[in-house]
This record gives structure tokens, sequence and C-alpha cells, in this order.
């Protein structure tokens, strides 16, 4: 038994569900999915300096992200694994928990990445849904989706995409990132990058954040607040007297991918990028990672057949 | 101790002392923590010095005001500098010499002499112990501020750029649209007004730490002519860009 919902219906349903949750549809948004977990700022605690008790906000109200795309889900199933090994991620959690995730997916579907329910184009009208958890298995009601025995399925086939073939082997990237330290091309995209911190924050899988503490102008609280940090600024890698681990945009830049592709590869077994193609469309100095990543394993190909 | 403050003005709109008062009951908060003995703008009944802090918005255009700038900073404690103006030159420090001198002969005859001394950042001539930047300045920053002072903390400059805040607000990307933009190198804070309004980041919230100038310069370089770029740096950064 298939759910199929046409696609003219989709937006009356989104109005239905805002009675239940709060909906969020992120198409169009600049920033992915993450920020409504891992959001750009929050405070995670709050101490009363007179009754000496912590507090941390509550999240009451359940809520619904849609809109993800293919590669947005399967971020946001890396992303739930990065904050769960080692450690549990508290505020993460409490949000994540918190929320439904709706995937809609123009493309047809070999393997659903995630999500609570994926919604799939099946011919230029309708979409199916491909109900992935029990939370997601409520939200589809009879009001908006036909039941249907054997609805017709037409093919759209995912475009060929030579990055995503390139991350297949992880293995390779991180050996070839690891290798491509003394590499050319870093001098020059340490000339090149802005340093601007884009492309960390548009992407659905950078997860790293800073810690400042604040104490209330009336002095009565004290609070921690995490907000996005960035390896490509300068504060990142800096510690206590003001020594800094990265020094230049080179340094800062490289680690950007020693993260995505070494670091990840080796704690994880896969590379921290999906292929979204966010960084790119976003980066105000046009730098292509796609390319900066074709070039370094290609010349690592080369050295490994020159030895 | 409650610590004695002192706010001063040189040359400049006021603007950015109209943002301290726009913070309204924080400032009343705020004047519980703190003892305002001198506030031409704030107050009939002011003392003289020395103070613990003294807050100095504009910038000296006469050398009575370079002497006072001189004999403040050496009646404070700590001397921080409130806005653009104060910061960077601002807008005082925008004009164009050779225009200026034309100008001059116009309006006032041969004869006169120029009593006017070039705007420039007050740390031209003192030791600035912090500079809130900003044209104006923005209310949260400056209460963040004074939180981290009144702490006891030393004030930390974002380390970040305007565009974290351009993209918390989905606004679309000048550079990505050809359009020229100083956000990268500019330090964060503002919220990223002015482009949300639709203008352009002319960098009013200074240089960021480390910023990468020359690479912006050449990203600009690939979107308009020199001039225009120059236009762009002189509202705020010219001396970044002639560097
Ligand atoms: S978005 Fe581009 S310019 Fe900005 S930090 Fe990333 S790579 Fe550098
Ligand atoms: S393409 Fe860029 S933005 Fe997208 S996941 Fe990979 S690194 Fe992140
Ligand atoms: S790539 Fe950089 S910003 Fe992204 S998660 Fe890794 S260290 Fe953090
Ligand atoms: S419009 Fe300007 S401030 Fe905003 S992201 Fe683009 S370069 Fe940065
Ligand atoms: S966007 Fe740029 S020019 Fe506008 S207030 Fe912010 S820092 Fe100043």
């Amino acid at each position: 038994m298939e759910f199929v919902i046409e696609k003219k219906k989709i937006d009356k349903w989104l109005d239905d569900l805002k009675k239940d949750f709060k909906v969020i549809d992120i198409r169009g948004k600049a920033l992915p999915a993450k920020q409504y977990f891992l959001p750009p700022k929050q405070k995670t605690f709050v101490f009363n300096k007179k009754t000496k008790k912590l507090s941390c906000p509550e999240y009451k109200k359940e809520f619904l992200v849609f809109g993800l795309g293919l590669a947005d889900l399967e971020a946001m199933t890396q992303l739930d694994e990065i904050m769960e090994k080692p450690y549990s991620d508290f505020f993460y959690w409490q949000k994540r928990n918190k929320s439904l995730i709706i995937g809609l997916v123009d493309e047809s579907i070999e393997v659903a990445p995630g999500g609570d329910v994926i919604l799939e184009k099946i011919t230029d009208q309708q979409y199916r849904a491909l109900i992935l958890t029990d939370k997601g298995k409520a939200i589809i009601k009879d009001e908006f989706f036909d039941k249907k025995d054997k609805p017709s399925i037409k093919n759209y086939p995912q475009p060929d995409n030579p990055f995503k073939r390139m991350l297949l082997d992880s293995e390779l990237l991180a050996e070839a990132v690891k290798w491509s330290l003394n590499h050319k091309i870093w001098d020059k995209l340490g000339e090149q990058c802005l340093g601007c911190g884009i492309c960390t924050y548009v992407c659905p899988l950078c997860h790293c954040f800073s810690i400042e503490d604040q104490v209330s102008l009336d002095n009565k609280e004290c609070s921690r607040c995490r907000q996005w940090d960035a390896c490509t600024l300068p504060e990142f890698s800096k510690v206590a007297g003001g020594h800094n681990f990265h020094k230049t945009i080179k340094q800062r830049y490289y680690n950007w991918f020693y993260h995505k592709f070494v670091r990840a590869y080796h704690e994880y077994g896969k590379s921290q990028c999906v292929a979204c193609g966010r960084c790119r469309e976003n980066c105000p100095a046009g730098i292509k990672i796609s390319e900066v990543l074709k070039e370094i394993v290609d010349d690592y190909k080369k050295h490994l057949s020159a030895i | 101790m409650v610590p004695k403050v002192a706010i001063y003005d040189f040359t400049d709109c006021e603007g950015c002392e109209v943002k301290l008062v726009s913070i309204r009951e924080k400032l009343l908060i705020l004047e519980k923590r703190i003892d305002i003995v001198n506030w031409r703008l704030g107050q009939e009944d002011n003392k003289p010095g020395p103070f613990d802090l003294t807050i100095i918005e504009g910038t000296p255009i006469t050398q009575h005001e370079v002497d006072l700038l001189k004999k403040l900073r050496q009646d404070s404690k700590v001397l921080i500098a409130l806005g653009a103006c104060a910061t960077l030159g601002g807008i005082p420090a925008i004009l164009d010499k050779k225009e200026r001198a034309k100008w001059y002969k116009k309006i006032y005859g041969e004869e006169y002499k120029p009593r006017g001394i070039d705007a420039l950042p007050l740390s031209a001539y003192v030791k600035v112990d912090f500079l809130i930047h900003g044209c104006p300045i923005d209310e949260n920053e400056l209460i963040r501020i004074f939180q981290e002072l009144l702490a006891g903390k030393t004030p930390a400059y974002r380390g970040y750029s305007v565009c974290f805040e351009c993209k918390q607000a989905n606004n679309p990307c000048r550079i990505i649209n050809g359009q020229p933009c100083l956000g990268p190198i500019t330090q964060g804070g503002c919220g990223s007004i002015c482009i949300k309004g639709g203008s352009p980041c002319y960098g009013c919230f200074g240089l960021r730490q480390e910023a990468n100038v020359k690479g912006l310069v050449e990203v600009l370089q690939g979107l308009t002519d020199k001039k225009e770029i120059e236009r762009y740096f002189t509202m705020f950064l010219s001396r970044a860009f002639d560097k």
C-alpha cells in the first residue's frame, strides 16, 4: 500500500500540520537544517547568583522541519551520529528529540537516507510518502493522502554528480588530503580564501562551536552561550596565552579539509561531506571544493604511480 | 567600589550617544552599577577627573580637542572609543583634501588660514584600550561590552565577519550576485543591518582581525573598477586600503 499526495495539496497538508507543530519550511534558506538543532547562537544554561540554581531552557513544543533534499537528509543522519558519538550532545538532542524531519525529493530514491517521512516524486503531479518512523506515520492523514495499491511510478534519475562519486571512496580522499599538506594548492587557496567562514556556516555537517560566558548587566545571572565557530576564523584554534595552532588562513583552510576528509574518516569511517554544493554556491571567493579535491586526488594518484 | 565614568564627545553627529540613551531601561540598570560623573549630553552636574573609565565619541579636529584628548588619557584608567568616528575617523575622515582646499578658497577667500586638523581615529593621538565600532554602534554590542567590563573581563572583539550574521538573516549574498560588499573583512556585531536594508557593507565595524583585504580586493576587481573599489574603502576603511 502506498500513500500518495497530489503536489498541489502539499502546502495544505503543511498548513494542517501547523495545528500540532511549529512547521519550518527550509526551502530557499541559506543555512541548512542543522540550525534548528544546533542554533547559530544558543544559551545552554543560566546560573542565578542569588538562588545558586542552574536552569536550562526547555523546549516543549514539537516542531517539524520540512523540505530537505536527498543530500540534506543524508547529512542529518550523519549529524545525528556525530552528535551521539563519542558523547551525546544534550542540547542538540533536547531539540532533535522534539522534532520531525520531512524530506521533499524530486528524484527517485534508491535508499532512503533519513528523516521521518520523505515525499518522493512519482509523477509530475504526485509524490508518495516513504514512512520511516512511527512519528512519521502519525502525520500521514487520509485527508491529504490517497491509499493506492499500485500507483503509477515514473523514474526520475538522480543527475550524475562526479563530486558525489568521488566521495564514495572516502579512504582514498583521506589518504590524498593527508598527503597534500605540502601541495602548492594550499598556498593559492590561502591567498584566495577570505576566511569569512561562510562555507562552514552553510555546510550541513560542520558542527563546531565556541563558548561564551556572560554576566547579566544587573549582575544577577551568569549564562553560558555557545555559538557557531568556523575553522577558517582566526580565533578558532587560539588557546589560553594567545597561542594559535593555525596562524595563517592557509593552515586554517587546510584544517577544514583535514577534518572533513581525514579526521572524519578515522573517527566515523566516512567523509563529513555529502556533496550538497552549498559551500561552493555561497563562497564569495568562488572557491569550488569539488575542484580542489579533484586536483588533490589526481596528483595523489600520480604520486602513487610514480613510486 | 562603583567605577567613576566620564562620557565625552568630539566632532561627530552624536548618533552613538543617542544609541547609548536608546538602551533605555538598561541604561537605568547600568546607572546603578556605575557613577557617571561627567556627561555633557546627558546631565548638567559634571565633575573633573580622574576617571576609572572614559568613553569618547567623535574625533578631534582642533588643537584644543587634541589637547583635551591627551588630558583625558592621563586622567583615565581605561579609555574606550565609541563609534566609528572615534575608532576609525569615520564620516569626518572621508573628506577629500584637494576638494577642501578648493572650497576654503572659494568660501573664505585666499587669505583664510585653516584651523582644522584632519580627522583621525583617537588611536592616532593616544593609547585606546578598546574600540566599540559602528556607525552607529549596536546597542546589543554596547551592552555586551559593558557586561564584560563590569564582570572584570577584558572585552573581546568579535572574531567573525559580518557574513556570519548576514547568513543568519538569510540575505542573498551581494558578492555572489555581482555587487561589491566589504562584509567578509569586517568585524561582525551589527547584525548585517545594511545588507538587510539593501545596501552594501562599508565596514563601519572595523576590520576583523587577520582580515584578508588583498583577497577581497581581488574578488571586487572581478565585479567593478578600481575607482569604485576605492570609493567603498574610503567610507571607513581607507587606512586598510592604503596598506
Ligand atoms: S566561504 Fe570561501 S572565502 Fe569564505 S572561508 Fe569559505 S572558502 Fe574561504
Ligand atoms: S558540499 Fe560543501 S557544504 Fe555540502 S556537505 Fe560538502 S563541504 Fe559541506
Ligand atoms: S571542518 Fe572545521 S568547522 Fe567544520 S566541523 Fe570540522 S573543524 Fe569544525
Ligand atoms: S552580502 Fe556581504 S556580508 Fe553578506 S554574506 Fe555576502 S559578502 Fe558577506
Ligand atoms: S553592514 Fe557593514 S557598514 Fe553596515 S553596520 Fe554592519 S559593519 Fe557597518
